[in-house]
C-alpha cells in the first residue's frame, strides 16, 4: 500500500511520542493483567485456612441459613448459599455487612461445630490477587482511583493512537517485512522486525484491549454525558422486573431443590452460588455461575435472576441467551476479560498479555537504540543523556513491577500470621520494591541495572513457593491448600529459569556487546557534555 | 529558507502542529463521538427507546469514534483546518441531533 512519505513521517513522530509517554504503564498493565487472568486460582492459593468447621451438604443449607438468620437478622439483606465451598469461600453459608462505600463490605461464613452449634467466622479472602487487578485496572500508579483512572483512560487513549499511528508506518512495507525476521548484526533492524511482528500479529487484541479500556475509564462520564445530551428522558435503562411475590401455596425452595430445577433448565451450566437480598418482605433471588461455552461480563462468573418459589430462571441475563444490543456489550466486555473457552483460553491470554508487554519493552529499546551515538574514528562517544535515562527508567519500571509483584506474592503466606491489614501490607511491599528498583535502575545504569533486577525477579519469583513449601510443616503459620495452588507455585518455578536466562543475555551483551551504546559496561557513561555542533552536523 | 522549499513546505504534512491538532482530537473529537452516538441512539435500530442494552452499546460507541478521531487527526494539514473541519462536523451532528430531538422527541 502506498501512503505518502510526509504522512509517514507525522505518524512516526506521533507514535515515537504517544509510545514514550504511555508504553511504560501499558507494560505493568500488561504484565499485571497476564497474571490476573487466573486472579481466582490465586486467590485460592493465597487465601489462609479457615476456621470453620467443614460445610455441611447442601441439603442442610437452608437449616444453617436459619440458624444464621436468627442470630444476624441484618444477614438477610444480601447473604449466599455457596454450591461448591472453596478455600476463599470457605463456608456454605456466607453474608455481607455493608461497609461505608457499595464496594466496602465485610463476608462472614457460617458452619455448624460438630456439637451442633452456629460457627461464624470473618472471611479472610486474601488481598493480593486484587492488587494484582489494581495494578492492572490502574497501569500500575500509586494514586486513589478518583486520579489515577482517568489517567489511565488518557493512556488507552493514547494506546489507541499509537496502533493507529504504528500500523500507518509499516503499511507501506508490510508484504515486505512481516515475515521478516532479520536477526544479526544490525540491532535496531532485529527489534524493529520483532516490534513490527508483535504489533501486527496481534493488532485485533490490542485494538479491543484499548478500546475497552477507554470505556472503563469514562463509562460513568460518558453516561452522564449522553443522559443530558442525548436522551430526552434521562437514560433508558427499560424496566426492572419486580421481585415475584411468592404464588398461593408456594414457598421459598431449599438450596438443594433449586439446584436440582437450575441444572435442568440450564444443562451446560455450572452453579457457583445462589445470593438472597431480602428488603422489607421481598425476597430477591439469583443465580451465580459459569458456562464455559459463553463468554461473561463479570470476568469469573455469569448472574442472572431466579425465582426463589419455583426455580425458575429468568435468563435475559445469561450469555447465549440474551437480546441483541445486549449480547454485542457482553462480547466487549468478554473479549477484553478473557472469560470464554476456559483455562485453555485465559492461557492464551496469558501469553497475549506477556506479548503486549514485551511490545512496549521493545518499542522504547527502539527510542533507545535510534538515539545511539556510534563509534567514531575508534573513538567510543558518551551515549546521550535522553537514551540513558530512557533506559534506566526503562529497565527500572518494568522489571520493578515484575520484582514487586514477585516479591509481595512471595510475602503472601507468611503475612498473616504476622501483621492486620494485608491489604496495606501487600501494597506497601509492591511499591517498596518498585521504587527501590527504579532507583538501583539509576544508580547502576540500564545495562548493570538490567542484569541485576533480572537476577533479584529470579530470587523474588524463586521466593513465591517457598510459603508452599514452609506450609508442608506449617512454619510460620504458612499452609497448603489440598489439591489447590499447586499450579500457582509451579508457574512461579518455570518463570525463574526465563528471568536468569534474561539475565544471561543482557550481561553478554554488556560484557561483549558493541561498547557505543547504553547497553554497554565496556565504556563507562560519562557526563554528558552536550553535542558538539559538528556532531550533530555530522549525525544529520 | 527558499521560496521554492517554502511552497513544497505548504502542501506537505509537518508535525509541528501536533498540540492544535491533538487538542481539537480530544475536545472535538470527543464531542463528535457524542453526537454521533446520539444519532445513532435515535436513528439506529430500535430507536431512543431501545432498552437498555441498546443505551449501553450506544454508550460504547463513543469509544471507537473518539479514539477514531483523535488517531486521524493528524492527517489535517494544520491545526486551524483540523478545528474548523471538526468544529463544522460538531455543529452538523449536534444540529442535526437537536432537530431530531426536537421533532422526534
Amino acid at each position: 500500500m502506498k501512503i505518502r512519505n510526509d504522512v509517514i513521517k507525522v505518524y512516526k513522530d506521533v507514535h515515537i511520542w504517544v509510545g514514550i509517554v504511555s508504553g511504560l504503564m501499558l507494560f505493568i498493565a500488561f504484565y499485571a493483567g497476564a497474571i490476573t487472568m487466573f486472579e481466582k486460582p490465586l486467590e485460592r492459593w493465597a487465601t489462609p485456612p479457615s476456621a470453620l468447621a467443614p460445610p455441611p451438604p447442601i441439603e442442610r443449607a437452608d437449616e444453617l441459613r436459619e440458624a444464621v438468620l436468627a442470630r444476624h437478622p441484618q444477614a438477610a439483606k444480601f447473604h449466599a448459599v455457596v454450591v461448591q465451598p472453596t478455600a476463599e469461600m470457605p463456608a456454605r453459608v456466607v453474608w455481607r455487612e455493608p461497609g461505608k462505600t457499595r464496594r466496602d463490605f465485610t463476608e462472614y461464613g457460617a458452619s455448624f461445630a460438630a456439637d451442633g452449634s452456629l460457627q461464624v467466622e470473618k472471611l479472610a479472602r486474601a488481598p493480593v490477587a486484587q492488587l494484582v487487578d489494581t495494578l492492572h485496572q490502574l497501569v500500575g500508579l500509586p494514586f486513589a482511583d478518583a486520579v489515577a483512572r482517568p489517567i489511565m483512560g488518557a493512556v488507552a487513549l493514547l494506546y489507541a493512537v499509537a496502533l493507529v499511528s504504528g500500523l500507518i508506518i509499516v503499511l507501506p512495507t508490510l508484504v515486505k517485512d512481516f515475515f521478516a525476521l532479520r536477526l544479526g548484526k544490525n540491532i535496531k533492524r532485529m527489534w524493529m522486525d520483532v516490534h513490527n511482528a508483535l504489533g501486527i500479529v496481534s493488532l485485533p487484541f490490542h485494538l479491543v484491549m484499548a478500546l475497552t479500556s477507554v470505556v472503563f475509564a469514562f463509562h460513568t462520564p460518558f453516561y452522564a454525558v449522553q443522559e443530558k445530551v442525548v436522551y430526552p428522558h434521562g437514560l433508558p435503562w427499560g424496566q426492572h422486573e419486580p421481585a415475584p411475590l411468592p404464588g398461593p401455596g408456594e414457598y421459598r425452595l431449599p438450596a438443594d431443590e433449586l439446584l436440582r430445577r437450575v441444572e435442568a433448565q440450564l444443562p451446560g451450566f455450572e452453579v457457583y452460588s445462589f445470593i438472597f437480598r431480602e428488603d422489607h418482605g421481598q425476597l430477591e433471588a439469583s443465580v451465580t455461575g459459569l458456562d464455559v461455552r459463553y463468554g461473561t461480563r463479570g470476568r469469573t462468573y455469569a448472574s442472572t435472576h431466579l425465582n426463589p418459589y419455583t426455580g425458575e430462571v429468568d435468563p435475559h441475563d445469561l450469555p447465549g441467551h440474551m437480546e441483541p444490543w445486549s449480547a454485542a456489550v457482553n462480547t466487549f466486555f468478554m473479549l477484553h476479560f478473557g472469560s470464554y473457552g476456559g483455562d485453555a483460553m485465559r492461557w492464551l491470554y496469558v501469553a497475549m498479555g506477556l506479548a503486549g508487554a514485551m511490545l512496549f519493552y521493545t518499542g522504547n529499546l527502539l527510542w533507545i537504540e535510534s538515539r545511539r551515538r556510534k563509534r567514531r574514528d575508534g573513538v567510543i562517544p558518551g551515549q546521550k543523556r535522553s537514551a540513558r535515562v530512557l533506559g534506566c527508567l526503562t529497565v527500572g519500571v518494568s522489571l520493578g513491577c515484575v520484582i514487586g509483584i514477585s516479591a509481595t506474592l512471595a510475602a503472601t503466606k507468611w503475612l498473616p500470621g504476622q501483621a492486620d491489614d494485608l491489604a496495606a501490607w501487600h501494597e506497601g511491599i509492591y511499591y517498596a520494591v518498585f521504587f527501590a528498583a527504579v532507583a538501583w535502575a539509576f544508580v547502576r545504569g540500564a545495562a548493570r541495572g538490567a542484569d541485576e533486577l533480572l537476577r533479584l525477579a529470579a530470587l523474588a519469583t524463586l521466593l513465591i513457593p517457598l510459603g508452599s513449601l514452609a506450609g508442608i510443616w506449617g512454619i510460620g503459620g504458612t499452609w497448603n491448600h489440598h489439591g489447590a495452588g499447586f499450579a500457582v507455585d509451579a508457574t512461579a518455578l518455570a518463570a525463574v529459569p526465563v528471568f536468569l536466562l534474561l539475565a544471561h543475555h543482557t550481561r553478554k551483551r554488556m560484557l561483549e556487546g558493541h561498547a557505543d551504546s547504553v547497553w554497554s559496561a565496556k565504556h563507562e557513561p560519562a557526563v554528558d557534555p552536550g553535542a558538539s555542533p559538528q556532531e550533530v552536523a555530522v549525525s544529520k | 529558507m527558499s521560496e521554492k522549499a517554502a511552497t513544497v513546505n505548504v502542501r506537505r504534512l509537518d508535525s509541528r502542529h501536533w498540540f492544535g491538532k491533538g487538542c481539537a482530537g480530544v475536545l472535538l473529537g470527543f464531542g463528535l463521538a457524542v453526537a454521533l452516538s446520539g444519532l445513532f441512539a435515535w436513528l439506529g435500530p430500535g430507536g431512543i427507546e431501545g432498552g437498555g442494552g441498546k443505551t449501553q452499546f450506544n454508550m460504547w460507541l463513543i469509544s471507537p469514534i473518539w479514539a477514531g478521531v483523535l488517531s486521524f487527526v493528524f492527517l489535517f494539514r494544520d491545526s486551524l483546518r483540523a478545528w474548523l473541519w471538526l468544529g463544522a462536523a460538531n455543529l452538523a451532528a449536534f444540529g442535526l441531533l437537536g432537530a431530531l430531538r426536537l421533532g422526534m422527541g
